[in-house]
Parts: C-alpha cells; structure tokens; sequence
C-alpha cells in the first residue's frame, strides 16, 4: 500500500473512443467446443481410433444390408469354409458368412454401447445434477441410494435380470445401465455442489432463473468436459459386459449374434478351425482399443490443465 | 428516513459450521445486528475488512441468504415474504454485481446470450428481436462495441466483463443494485472508468446502490453515506464528507489512515492508528465491544457491555468513548 491514491472528481473522465479498446484481450473468438477440438486432433492415437471406430459404423450398416448372404442363411455345402473371396471371413458350422456375421455383431455390440452410455448419461447427469443442486436431506437421501445401488453385486443383478426379462438386447441395456449411471451421477453431483456457489449461479439466481434453468444452462454446461470424459469410458465398459455376457451363454443367443456370442460358438471349434474365434475377438479388442485412445484424447482436450 | 427505498432491520445471518457430528452446533455470526436504510436514488456506501461480512450482508439484502433474525423492507415489503408475481418484480428490480469479474460469468455463453438471458427470464418485451436491439442498446450504454455480442466472456479483460455484469442486471431496469467490491478486482486505472459508468447509469435510470469495498478511497467518491463494518456490525455511520473528514470510531479512523494520502504530514499522524493485530473469527466474536482486541483505545467497559450505535453531530457510532 505504497502507491499513492486519491480519487478526485477530475479523474473520472469519460474515455476517449480508442482508450475504450486499449483494454481488449485480441484473440480469436473460439467456443470451449472448438478448443477441445483442436486439441483433440493433435493427439495421433485418438485419430486413428476415431477413424477405425467410424469405418467399424459405416461397415455395421452397410454390409449386412448390401452382402448377397444374410446373418442366419445356412448353407450345408459350404461348412467351415476358409477366407475367400466370396466369404473374406470364412463361413461357420452351418456355413453362414462369418463376415455379415461379425459385422452384424458389430451392430449389436456398438448399440448396446452407445445407447447404454446416453441412458446413463441422462439418468447420471438428471439424478446427480439434482441431488447436488437440492442438496441438504434430499441430497443425503439420493447419494445413500446410489451407494446402495453402487454395493450390490453387478454381475448378479445382470443375471438376475436377464433370467427374469429373457435374453434379449433390452434386458442386457437394463443391467449393464442398472448401475452404470452411478458414477456418472457422483461426478455431476460433486461438480453441481462446487459451481452452484460461484458467482455466474449466484447471479443467475439473482435474475430470477428457475432452479432449473440454473441447474441445466449453467451448471450442467459448465461441467460438460467431464461428463464428455465420463461418457467415452461407458461405451467400452458396457460393449465388455455384453460381449462377457454373451460369451458365458447368458447374453444375445443365435442365431443372432454379438460380438460375444460369435466367440462363444467359435470356441467349439477353436481345435479344428481357430480362425473362426479371431474375428470376433479381435473385432472386440480393436474396438476397445480405439475407444481407450479416443477416451484418452477426450479427456486431455477437455482437460483445462493444458491450454 | 422519509422515503427509504431499503431498510434492513436489525439482521443477523449465521451460517452453521458443523465440527463434528456429536459437537453442539456452533454458529458463525457472518452479520450480527445490522441495521441502516438506504434512500431513493441514493449511494450508501459499506466499508469495513475482508471478512467481515459485506458479502453476506449484501447476499442477504438480495435473498440468497435468508435472515437467522430480523428483516429486510424493500419498498416497506418484508422480502422474506415476497412470493409468486411479487417475489418476481423484486427479482427484477433488485439486483446485485458481484466482486469476481471471471466468475461471475458463465463461460459458456456469448456476450449476447448472457444479456439477453434476464429478459427472457422475465419476458420482457414482445420478441426476440426487440431484445436483441436492447442488447444491443445495453453493449453502447455500458461502453461495449455491437460486435462483442458473439464473444466469450475469455475474451474480455477484468473491466469489460464487469461492463458486461453491469449490462446485464441493467436489461431489468432495477431500481437498486447491491455492488459487492465491483472495482477490487480490477487495475486501479479502470475502477475510475467503472465508477463512472455507475454513477452515469445511476443518473439516467434513477438506481440507489449499496456500494461495498474494503477500503474507504473507493467509496468516498461515489457515496452519499458510508457505513463502517467491523465483524459483522455497523460500527459507523456518516454523511460520506463527514466521516472522512472526522471519524469517530477507532476502526473507522484506522480505515482511513489505510488509505495511502500524498501529504506527508497528515500521513505521519495518521500512521499512528494502524491496525495491529489479527481479525478474531467470526465464529469467536470477542465479548462486548468486538473490536475492543485491536482498539488502541480500549477501556475496561468495552469487554462487558456492546456499545450501541447512538447519534454524535450528524454521524452515529458504537463506541464507549463517545457515552453520554
Ligand atoms: N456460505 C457460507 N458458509 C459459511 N461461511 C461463510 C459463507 N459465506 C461467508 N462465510 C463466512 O462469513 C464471514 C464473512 O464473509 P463475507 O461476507 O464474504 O465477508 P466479506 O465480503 O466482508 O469479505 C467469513 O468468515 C466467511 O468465511
Ligand atoms: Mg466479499
């Protein structure tokens, strides 16, 4: 406290039209978006599995639709076939083209994962993000649900729930998302406690916002990164359970198939025809593969640590 | 006050501090006691050291916090009763400008989006287009260029983003703004620039403030009353003039003798009354008078009774020197 201040009137002026301009930061105008994106393209790995991942959706849609063989067409004369060129995967025991097959798989798998991750992302953000907006006996109440929830036996409940609803792709959503959701809703709640006392929700508030205007546009905007993070681990998570499921018998059953299930049949053969099981597995672990890279990339574009 | 646009009667906001779950609950007395009222279009300035609770004081006035005991009067309306439409028009008329200029923001709106956001709220005017033009109207009265509208708010210094504040709570017309140390944050040189935009918009739209800082420079300027606050009670308050020129209290002549002055002499004299000393916690507000710890001035009196705020010339004061 040095410096020597006295406020007069003479020094309130009002500004010249540049002095008002001295003040602005030049940059280029770029939403949050935009920025992870661009951090996001430098990362190689994450490319290349966002590549492999995009070329794995367009082939799940086209192939099974422009393949001259269809998923469950048998055919006896032509059993456990190598790679040709007519079947680039081979054919199976019953002589289906494996190639429609895997690729049919892929639809299954990757639905399974992307829509298991949106629910658990409305359900998380909705539950976590009121739980820590309310807060108080309401927030008590919700989190010792989720912890509950969070202690009970994964793997039983899936069976559990699969053996009552049936082996079916919506029974298999209902409980890998059962308890997915769980962690989603913890981060947005933790995230919701600490924003929902800054000054931008304050004011919000101030103005005349419903709570859930403040809960949704500012609050749930504002945690966004994680939530994006978050989001990219649930899709590999949930594409392993179902493959795990559908492998030990208990998941989609033929002649549909998953990912898991192709495995599963494959495994039969694995003496006499070990190619058969590769397909599947190695369309899962490449899969995963790209999804780990592109989680990784997310989660270092949206990280604010690195600008 | 004849035609007090605000008064706050006797508030007291506690905030509980939980220790421990079996530990009785204790209280930290964030604002112990306050009262003072505010006129039509004028400035009341409140000054007093980080801590002290201006902040909660000023939250309280505008309902973020509610009172653990007493009452703000808005319009001669007991705010903790306001509901529904009521509760709406004083949402929209009172409004406050927070400390933090990178805070109080939300980042992920454009300049634009985060004007126009109170009128929608309050669906003021017809259509979107009339709002836009407003923003657009707001962006020229607080300084701003019409094409900052597609920005974000990063892309602003300090002092922008505080104009930016400033527009926003101005899209509702408000009839009083609680100013939380709206220049603290910023570079001394531009706290005039935004001294002066208050003050314009003051003018023109006929706004009282409740102006807070920390230190009594920055207020002197803008106030008509200045309020000096000390561990959660008025201890002073004064024609602005007046108390500058003759401070009664102990805290508030330290204040002042914290504010740098380039004549030498009075400077030595006012060295003097620095403040030593910590500032007790709130949570452990000293018996009788609170700041009879750190008065250089301090009698046996002040530890068992707490001085009331009584009329000396045209200022009132909490303190024993000044007993009849
Ligand atoms: N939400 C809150 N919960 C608990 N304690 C708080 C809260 N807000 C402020 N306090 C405490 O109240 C006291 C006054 O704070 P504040 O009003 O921010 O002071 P000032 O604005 O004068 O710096 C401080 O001790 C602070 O730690
Ligand atoms: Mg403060």
């Amino acid at each position: 406290m040095n410096e020597e201040i006295k406020l007069t009137a003479d020094l309130f002026e009002p500004l010249s039209e540049d002095e008002k301009n001295h003040e602005f930061i030049a940059a280029q105008s770029k939403t949050y978006f935009q920025d992870a994106w661009g951090r996001f393209k430098k990362n190689k790995m994450a490319l290349i599995g966002l590549a492999f991942l995009s070329v794995m959706v367009i082939l799940a849609i086209l192939v099974p639709m422009f393949s001259p063989f269809e998923y469950d067409g048998m055919d006896l004369t032509a059993l456990n076939e190598m790679p040709s060129l007519t079947h680039p995967m081979g054919t199976d025991k019953f002589g289906r083209d494996i190639f429609v097959r895997v690729m049919y798989g892929a639809r299954i798998s990757l639905s399974i994962g992307f829509s298991s991750a949106f629910i658990c992302l409305v359900i998380g953000v909705v539950y976590g993000g009121i739980a820590g907006y309310v807060g108080g006996k309401t927030e008590m109440i919700m989190m010792r649900i989720v912890d509950i929830l969070y202690s009970l036996p994964n793997l039983l409940i899936v069976i559990l729930i699969m053996l009552i609803f049936g082996s079916n792709v919506i029974s298999i959503l209902i409980g890998i998302c059962i308890t997915a959701w769980i962690g989603m809703a913890r981060l947005v709640r933790t995230q919701v406690l600490t924003l929902k006392e800054q000054e931008f929700a304050l004011a919000a508030y101030v103005l005349g916002a419903s709570r859930s205007r403040i809960l949704f546009k500012h609050l749930v905007i504002n945690c966004m990164g994680p939530i994006i993070v978050n989001v990219t681990m649930l899709v590999p998570s949930a594409i392993f359970t179902e493959a795990f499921l559908s492998f030990i018998g208990i998941g989609i059953s033929a002649p549909a198939a998953s990912w898991g299930t192709l495995a599963n049949e494959a495994r039969t053969l694995i003496e006499s025809n070990p190619i058969q099981i590769i397909w599947p597995v190695l369309s899962i672990c490449l899969t995963m593969l790209s999804l780990n890279f592109i989680g990784d990339g997310v989660s270092d574009a949206f990280d604010p640590k690195k600008k | 006050m004849q035609n007090a646009i605000l008064k706050v009667d006797h508030v007291k906001t506690y905030f509980p501090v939980s220790t421990s779950i079996f530990a009785k609950k204790q209280y930290l007395k964030a604002v112990n006691d306050v009262s003072f009222e505010v006129g039509e279009h004028e400035t009341f300035g409140l000054v007093g050291e980080s801590g002290c609770g201006k902040s909660t004081l000023g939250r309280t006035i505008v309902r973020i916090y509610d009172p653990t005991e007493g009452k703000v009067f808005y319009k001669g309306q007991d705010i903790g009763r306001l509901k529904g439409d009521e509760l709406k028009k004083f949402r929209k008329e009172v409004q406050m400008i927070f400390q933090d200029p990178y805070a109080s923001l939300n980042a992920r709106m454009t300049v634009g989006e985060i004007i126009r956001e109170p009128m929608d709220i309050h669906h003021l005017y017809g259509s979107k287009q009339e709002r836009e033009e407003r923003v657009s109207q707001l962006l020229e009265t607080v300084g701003l260029k019409p094409d900052h509208i597609r920005r974000y708010p990063h892309e602003f210094s300090g002092g922008q983003r505080q104009r930016i504040s400033i527009a926003r709570t101005l899209a509702l017309d408000p009839k009083f703004i609680v100013c939380d140390e709206p220049i603290s944050a910023l570079d001394v040189s531009i706290q005039a620039q935004i001294i002066n935009l208050l003050e314009k918009i003051q003018d023109e739209m006929n706004i009282s403030y409740l102006f807070i800082a920390h230190d009594l420079g920055a207020v002197k300027h803008i106030s008509q009353r200045i309020g000096a606050m000390y561990l959660g009670s008025l201890v002073e308050i004064g024609e602005s003039e007046e108390l500058y020129r003759n401070p009664l209290h102990p805290y508030t002549k330290a204040l002042l003798s914290a504010i740098p002055i380039p004549d030498p002499q009075v400077m030595r004299k006012r060295a003097a009354l620095d403040l030593d000393g910590e500032i007790p916690s709130p949570l452990n507000v000293p018996t009788g008078c609170a700041f009879r710890t750190r008065c250089p001035k301090a009698m046996p009196v002040c530890a068992e009774v707490k001085p009331e705020l009584q009329t000396v010339g045209t200022s009132q004061v909490a303190c024993h020197l000044y007993a009849k």
